[in-house]
């Protein structure tokens, strides 16, 4: 059986999710860079594998599948040595799902709002509701955590790694108030703290965290 | 005997993938109302049982599980027959996973919600032109998931199917589904149409829902 192929860049938060899933995994694989800006996507061989022409999109021996969620969940289900990252239990299981539709709808637009228009569209004027909105995430967030020390209860899941991606780039925008949002700041440290972090997570992100100071917004 | 209740408005997009997974599978419950509009959601009662306080809100034993997408992947685990509505074999539910994801991204959260927002919190009945073509983004899409399937995800209906109509029958109260252009959208709408248990579950909380956009007098930007 070959290594799965992840397509990719290291910008986007739903590709690290999965960075950091296929590391907690021990899992091989190969990357192949994706060029956004240059339109890689919409080239005919990736249309075949996705013709939604988004990262990340996974190539498992012949198998294609995208959307990071699902791509997670598959990878731990197929080769993970047990079920801690995406536990079986229904009632567990239905927590970690109920995470990661918040993060597909709720974390994902309230990024998208103030992302979107200072990468494509040259406006570094990001309105002051949308941070306010990006507030409120971590409002839930912090709810969320009072159930445990992980995002949906007291084990690691891949509900972690999603939340955890998106957070590097949200926090450029807007420190985590660690007096308002204790449980969350703490979660926050606690993730760093994985040994295959900065590998999957830490570094990578690092350049989109400088693209992101070098376009000096400002919040109006 | 578990007692299953459900907490939302038939109004309600994500409540009706609900209704249509306990119809589907033929489970009893208990319905009970609350109503978002008029911020029913955010009582201290509501909130014990689901701090977020959305609708779909299921309760299952003193269990709470919120977000319409795990209610309906949880009830097929526990309650059905088969695993048909949420398949367990590893590829065909990646594509399953793969679909609710993208209804709760691309086509409820940045499809509709990015519109009923902003329309009922505040009052915007002018609509920004792009809100228009990311709902024909989405029409594009579906039509090409279609294609050479009969539903969303494969050769079967699954809770895919549910989830994706009911948000679908919404968008229609903002922009119509071109019957010419998207034949294969069209006529998965009308396959589904078909369940004995549409009317009750989708198509009435539709039409509601529908009666409400058409009276705020919405139109889109040019």
């Amino acid at each position: 059986m070959g290594k799965v192929t992840l397509y990719g860049i290291d910008g986007s938060p739903p590709v690290r999710s999965v960075l950091l899933t296929l590391n907690a995994l021990g899992l091989d694989f190969d990357y192949k860079i994706v060029n956004l800006p240059a339109k890689e996507q919409l080239k005919p061989e990736f249309l075949k594998m996705n013709p939604l022409h988004t990262v990340p999109t996974l190539d498992d021996n012949g198998f294609y599948l995208y959307d990071s969620h699902a791509i997670n969940s598959y990878l731990v289900s197929k080769y993970g040595k047990d079920d801690s990252l995406y536990p079986k239990d229904l009632q567990k299981r239905a927590i970690v799902d109920q995470r990661l539709h918040y993060d597909s709808s709720v974390v994902t637009s309230t990024g998208t709002a103030i992302t979107h228009p200072l990468f494509w569209e040259n406006n570094s004027e990001i309105p002051q509701a949308r941070i306010d909105a990006l507030e409120g995430v971590y409002k839930n967030l912090n709810l969320f955590l009072e159930s445990g020390d992980y995002l949906a209860g007291d084990s690691l899941t891949i509900a972690d790694f999603h939340v955890t991606a998106a957070m590097t780039g949200f926090v450029v925008f807007l420190p985590v108030d660690a007096s308002k949002y204790p449980k969350l700041a703490a979660w926050v440290q606690r993730i760093k703290e994985l040994p295959y972090y900065e590998k999957a997570n830490g570094s990578p992100s690092q350049q989109i965290i400088e693209f992101i100071k070098s376009k000096n917004f400002t919040i109006v | 005997m578990t007692k299953l209740i459900l907490y939302g408005l038939e109004a309600s997009p994500p409540v009706r993938t609900a209704k249509l997974t306990l119809a589907a599978l033929g489970v009893p419950y208990e319905f009970v109302e609350v109503n978002t509009l008029a911020k029913e959601n955010l009582s201290e009662a509501f909130l014990k049982k689901n701090p977020q306080h959305t609708v779909p809100t299921l309760e299952d034993d003193g269990h709470f599980i919120w977000d319409s997408h795990a209610i309906s992947a949880y009830l097929v685990s526990k309650y059905g027959k088969n695993d048909n509505l949420y398949p367990k074999d590893l590829l065909q539910r990646a594509v399953v996973d793969q679909r609710l994801h993208f209804e709760s991204g691309v086509v409820f959260a940045n499809g509709l919600r990015s519109i009923t927002k902003p329309l009922f919190a505040s009052g915007l009945t002018t609509i920004p032109r792009e809100r228009y073509d990311a709902i024909i983004e989405i029409y594009d899409f579906l039509e090409t998931f279609l294609k050479g399937q009969d539903y969303i995800a494969g050769s079967q209906l699954t809770i895919a199917d549910f989830s994706i109509i009911s948000t679908l029958s919404s968008l229609e109260a903002f922009v119509d589904i071109d019957p010419a252009k998207y034949t294969r959208v069209t006529a998965w709408v009308k396959r589904l149409e078909q369940l004995p248990y549409y009317e009750e579950a989708n198509a009435k909380g539709a039409r509601t829902f529908t009666e409400i956009i058409k009276k705020t007098n919405f139109k889109f930007a040019s």
